[in-house]
């Protein structure tokens, strides 16, 4: 079955267990998440066919804790960007309690800033993505939307456990350990903010991020100005690692295994060359080529944007010695994501969702707080690496606090 | 002895012992027999052994002579003793003496080697060495420690010899050499001219000679009457195993000699030249007209090393039932044989039929070959049945056939292809029976090469356009007529190989116009390509011929080595490479801008691709995805923000150890950990999604790069 709204639906859902967590949960995924026996094209003809032989672990987990397998969402090819994406639809409309996006430059948080929806994107190593055919390994994880609060932190408890298939999955030792090292011995919530994020907003998205600052200091939260004044440095080494990294996992579409294959190849490098000519769509090609272009032409860019990272990931984990949180804007009126269609509309448009990818921190996009010219525009909190469970304990208070207000 | 009182190893005699000399060379080899160090010194000019022994060498001389290696660079200085009866070592000319050495000073050292260089064994047991092993690129790589061996050193120095020898008698004669330039006009057939950029005339280039004939042309009308050169050639051809980009050739011109005296005084050189390597050539060479050569061993430059001549056979079949032979002279063909005498027990039934007919012949581009075994007068074949007594016995009387003879015959329509077979079968069994004596020498002349070769829509020169025919009467627009005008052109032919080649001239500008109108250029071109030259046809053009000589092979063939690299101090290798230099190699844009290459380069027709065409080419290969037309302006695009990200990252990375993920990650080919088979593979589902599979298989394209 096809839908608008999906790619597959299961013509008669039903829950695999009948206890657990999410008993009687709807989830939607992607089609970029593997269900057994479901077609999974990732939006691509690299996966026309492609009908997976087994369960993503978040998929199975679902299915484990008694959640039901409603359908799977349309996405951009290969999940890169937002424009043909479904997911927040399928919640919005209420499809489904919850969607499973891959969330790689921001998408699940921009698609759930769009759409008024919870959208998090969960710490890089807390959730596994084995079985999810993604492009970029070290910036995406699997992000979760929905509606209900209480949806996303119950979801997020059930799939987020060790999976040894993922060998990129923080140990459980090692989660102990970090989590010890930050913000511990302070009971209150100081957020930070910082006027990199804001300088290309309107000067009316700028009076609402105000209020929505205000609302958070009505909720308990200390409010605390903080420079980052390599901000504008997170997209450059997003796009040159990013793309290094789709371009290697792009590889495996070479029409041999599965997915597409090209007819009338003369040789194997011809059939290579025919196949992923028409298995990628342009936005996708200029994103592979720029990457073959850091891996075979200047691998020094790629090395440097890697170094950029590391002093990154640094800057941004020592302003959580003293704050708990970071607000950001999730998106702005100016650069819309979903009509993005070159690469760089795309990264100017998700500036503000994708150094959490960049540093791999749990950020949550949370409806009600910042509207502006009548659109919720989604408010961003990062928290500290690998804590999400903090920041789910600072969210449950902004949300209480809205809904008390409310 | 040198100036510095220097000795040279392989100059040493009985009649030095007892004096003290100095030494100065390699170390070829060493022999520690503990207290008593031997070494094998070795110089341009051979070998001797030197001995650190604690009786009559200082100690601390034989402490240094410890830390000696392998070619290491040293100065000796010593008494010369004889030997004691019994340690001689018949390896090495001095072997009857020693050095015992009492100074030592270490030159320069060596680090180890990558390949032996010693040739010579220290002790009488000891084998030659062999360096036959090494692979010929690193050879090549280490050229300077590859040519210290003495082979190479002798090689060289015979091939220095041999062109000295040259040199010589052509200066006995009268000969001058004059350098003509190497920076020249391309030639219209320039396509394997060498170019060389010309830096004050932007977008235009010199080329390489492929040989000096234009200006050695010139030299006769300038009147230098007898001329000669030894010079380097270029020829940018399609690689051969044998076959350098650069080559050296002995060039030679004379006026007012016929081709008999240029002949006469090529035979006399070539044979001063092949006694260097005690190789004495029957004179005179003898001659053959290239239609003999064709006819009888169906080449123009046959092997005379051995018989097995072609035996025209046509005739014997004008009425013959056999139905192939019956075709083909239907067909205006010819049928040719060769009679292999006295090899019958080798060519049995089976190798004559199953390899030869079935194999060999076709590869050799005929259909088949006929071939009868002569058995007690009698033929015994597969298809003899097919032929009628008259011609059996016609066949043994023109085969001049006895018992033990194999008659082996090739039938087509097709002369060409009938010469053709039957000369590669001709060498074929030369070698295969082993009728080559190795140490044979057989020169020949070819003589009276056709004018012209036909093309498919005109002719082209057999030789060069500048090659005089016999007699002057030729239809510039008869291309039959063409066709079968004589040059007076001729081949120097050694054992199979073309050792040089050279013509009388055109003399009259009418004759060469003429020349040229047959090869279908037209005034203009003409004038554009040799308007220099033919205006000196006008100013008095002496009658004149000459030849070349190609100096490689000929070394090459002297010295008896396996490939003209072997005679040659720094060729370049199979591949036309230079593993020493690394040439040929990049040049930075800069020197191409300079040169003004860069504008030269065909702007591509789609709009934005501009300078960065080059890159997304290269790219869309290595990543192995194809473009269409339509999408390259926005690849473009994204190849331009890609280099400015790569700015920035280059402007902005500081010093920070590279980070490839936000924690680090083990991998996945964790060590200590065995692989994992795939249920999936094991059950075979893997192939499920495929799109095409054969047997336990992903099918896909199946040739790589036809």
């Amino acid at each position: 079955m096809h839908s608008e709204v999906f790619s597959h639906v299961d013509p008669a859902p039903v829950a695999a267990k009948s206890e657990g967590g999410l008993l009687g949960k709807r989830v939607g995924v992607q089609s970029l998440f593997c269900v057994q026996g479901w077609p999974c094209e990732g939006g691509s003809r690299a996966l026309k066919g492609f009908v997976p032989l087994e369960d993503a672990t978040v998929v199975q987990r679902v299915k484990g804790e008694g959640g039901v397998l409603v359908g799977n969402t349309h996405c951009s090819e290969l999940g890169l960007g937002v424009t043909r994406d479904s997911a927040a639809r399928a919640v919005a409309e209420k499809h489904v309690d919850a969607a499973f996006m891959i969330d790689v430059l921001g998408e699940a948080r921009m698609a759930a800033a769009r759409a008024g929806l919870f959208g998090f994107k969960p710490s890089w190593g807390r959730i596994s993505r084995f079985g999810l055919t993604g492009l970029a390994p070290s910036m995406e994880c699997c992000g979760i939307l929905a509606a209900r609060w209480k949806d996303i932190s119950a979801i997020f408890s059930a799939i987020a456990s060790f999976d040894e298939r993922d060998p990129s999955m923080v140990v459980p030792s090692e989660l102990v350990a970090e989590g010890a090292q930050t913000g511990s011995g302070r009971n209150g919530m100081v957020a930070g903010f910082f006027p990199q994020s804001l300088e290309r907003l309107s000067s009316e998205e700028r009076e609402a991020f105000s209020l929505a600052l205000g609302e958070l200091e009505g909720a308990g939260v200390t409010l605390r100005q903080v420079e980052m004044k390599e901000f504008h440095l997170f997209p450059v080494a997003h796009q040159v690692i990013a793309s290094v990294e789709a371009s290697s996992s792009c590889g495996k579409y070479d029409g041999v295994r599965f997915g597409h294959r090209a007819t009338g190849a003369k040789n194997w490098n011809d059939m290579y060359v025919k196949t992923r000519r028409e298995s990628f769509g342009l936005l996708l090609k200029t994103f592979l080529f720029q990457g073959a272009y850091f891996q075979f032409e200047n691998y020094a860019a790629f090395e440097n944007a890697c170094r950029i990272r590391a002093r990154l990931v640094q800057e941004t984990r020592k302003f959580f010695r003293e704050l708990d949180m970071l607000v950001i804007p999730t998106q702005d009126n100016a650069r819309d994501a979903f009509q993005a269609r070159s690469l760089k509309e795309l990264y100017s448009a998700f500036s503000c969702t994708l150094p959490a990818n960049v540093t791999g921190q749990p950020a949550l996009s949370l409806p009600g707080l910042y509207r502006s010219a009548g659109r919720d525009m989604g408010l961003q909190v990062v928290g500290s690496y690998l804590e999400d469970e903090k920041l789910f304990s600072l969210a449950d208070r902004l949300v209480a606090h809205r809904e008390g207000s409310a | 002895m040198s100036k510095d009182g220097r000795v040279f190893c392989g100059s040493l005699k009985l009649s030095h012992v007892g004096q003290r000399v100095h030494l100065a060379g390699w170390v070829d080899a060493l022999r520690d027999h503990g207290d008593v160090l031997f070494i094998h010194l070795r110089d341009r000019s051979g070998v001797i052994q030197v001995v650190f022994s604690p009786e009559v060498t200082p100690s601390h001389v034989c402490r240094l002579s410890e830390s000696l290696r392998n070619e290491y660079c040293v100065q000796v200085r010593g008494v010369v003793n004889r030997r004691a009866q019994g340690t001689e070592n018949p390896h090495i000319q001095t072997g009857t003496l020693e050095v015992s050495a009492d100074e030592l000073t270490i030159l320069s050292g060596a680090q180890t080697l990558p390949f032996p260089v010693s040739e010579k064994a220290m002790l009488a047991e000891g084998g030659a060495r062999r360096t036959d092993s090494v692979a010929e690129d690193l050879r090549l790589q280490y050229r300077y420690l590859d040519l210290r061996r003495p082979t190479m050193q002798e090689n060289l120095f015979k091939r220095y010899a041999i062109i000295k020898t040259a040199r010589d008698f052509l200066h006995e004669q009268g000969f001058m050499e004059v350098e003509t330039p190497m920076l020249t006009k391309s030639t219209p057939e320039g396509a394997r001219d060498y170019l060389v950029p010309s830096r004050h005339f932007p977008g235009q280039f010199y080329a390489l000679p492929q040989s000096p004939q234009l200006f050695k042309q010139l030299l006769m009308v300038a009147g230098l009457e007898r001329y000669f050169q030894v010079t380097r050639c270029f020829r940018d051809e399609d690689l051969r195993p044998n076959r350098q980009p650069e080559f050296t050739q002995l060039d030679l011109e004379a006026s007012f000699m016929d081709d008999h005296f240029i002949c006469e005084l090529t035979e006399e050189m070539v044979c001063r030249m092949f006694r260097v390597g005690s190789i004495d050539l029957p004179r005179p060479f003898p001659r053959m007209t290239y239609r003999e050569a064709m006819d009888s061993c169906g080449t123009d430059r046959p092997d005379l090393r051995f018989g097995l001549r072609f035996v025209e056979a046509t005739d014997l079949f004008q009425n013959t039932r056999y139905g192939i032979f019956r075709q083909v002279l239907q067909r205006g063909g010819c049928i040719k044989g060769i009679n292999v005498r006295g090899q019958s027990e080798k060519l049995s039934k089976n190798v004559l039929q199953n390899e030869y007919a079935r194999e060999i012949v076709p590869s050799f581009g005929a259909k088949g070959m006929t071939w009868m075994r002569v058995m007690d007068g009698d033929l015994d074949s597969n298809i003899v049945q097919f032929f009628s007594d008259q011609e059996k016995r016609s066949i043994v009387e023109r085969f001049d056939a006895v018992t033990g003879d194999v008659v082996l015959m090739i039938a087509d329509p097709s002369y060409e292809t009938v010469v053709s077979a039957l000369g590669q079968l001709r060498l074929h069994l030369g070698h295969r029976l082993e009728l080559i004596s190795p140490h044979a020498f057989c020169p020949l002349w070819v003589t009276d090469f056709p004018l012209f070769e036909a093309t498919e829509d005109g002719v082209t020169s057999n030789h060069h356009p500048f090659t005089s025919p016999h007699g002057d009467d030729l239809d510039p627009d008869d291309r039959q007529g063409l066709l079968s005008v004589l040059s007076r052109a001729y081949d120097l032919v050694m054992n199979g190989e073309e050792l040089g080649g050279g013509s009388m001239r055109i003399n009259q500008k009418e004759l060469q116009l003429k020349v040229f109108r047959a090869l279908g250029l037209s005034h203009e071109e003409v004038e554009e390509k040799f308007g220099f030259f033919l205006r000196a046809l006008d100013f008095g053009a002496p009658p004149h011929g000459g030849l070349a000589l190609g100096l490689d092979r000929v070394v090459s063939m002297v010295l008896g080595t396996p490939s003209i690299r072997e005679v040659t101090a720094f060729p370049k290798n199979r591949s036309a490479f230079c593993p020493l230099t690394e040439a040929p190699s990049e040049v930075s844009q800069d020197q191409l801008k300079e040169l003004g290459l860069l504008d030269l380069v065909e702007v591509p027709s789609v709009p934005g691709m501009g300078e960065r065409g080059e890159l997304i080419d290269s790219l869309s290969w290595a990543a192995r995805i194809g473009l269409g037309e339509e999408e390259k302006p926005a690849v473009m695009e994204a190849l331009k923000e890609a280099a400015q990200l790569a700015d920035v990252a280059g402007q902005r990375a500081g010093e920070e150890e590279p980070v490839y993920a936000p924690h680090r990650v083990a991998g996945p080919l964790r060590e200590h950990q065995t692989a994992r088979v795939c249920a999936f593979a094991q059950t075979g589902e893997v192939f499920k999604n495929a799109p095409s599979v054969k047997g336990d298989y992903f099918k896909v394209a199946s040739v790589l790069d036809p």
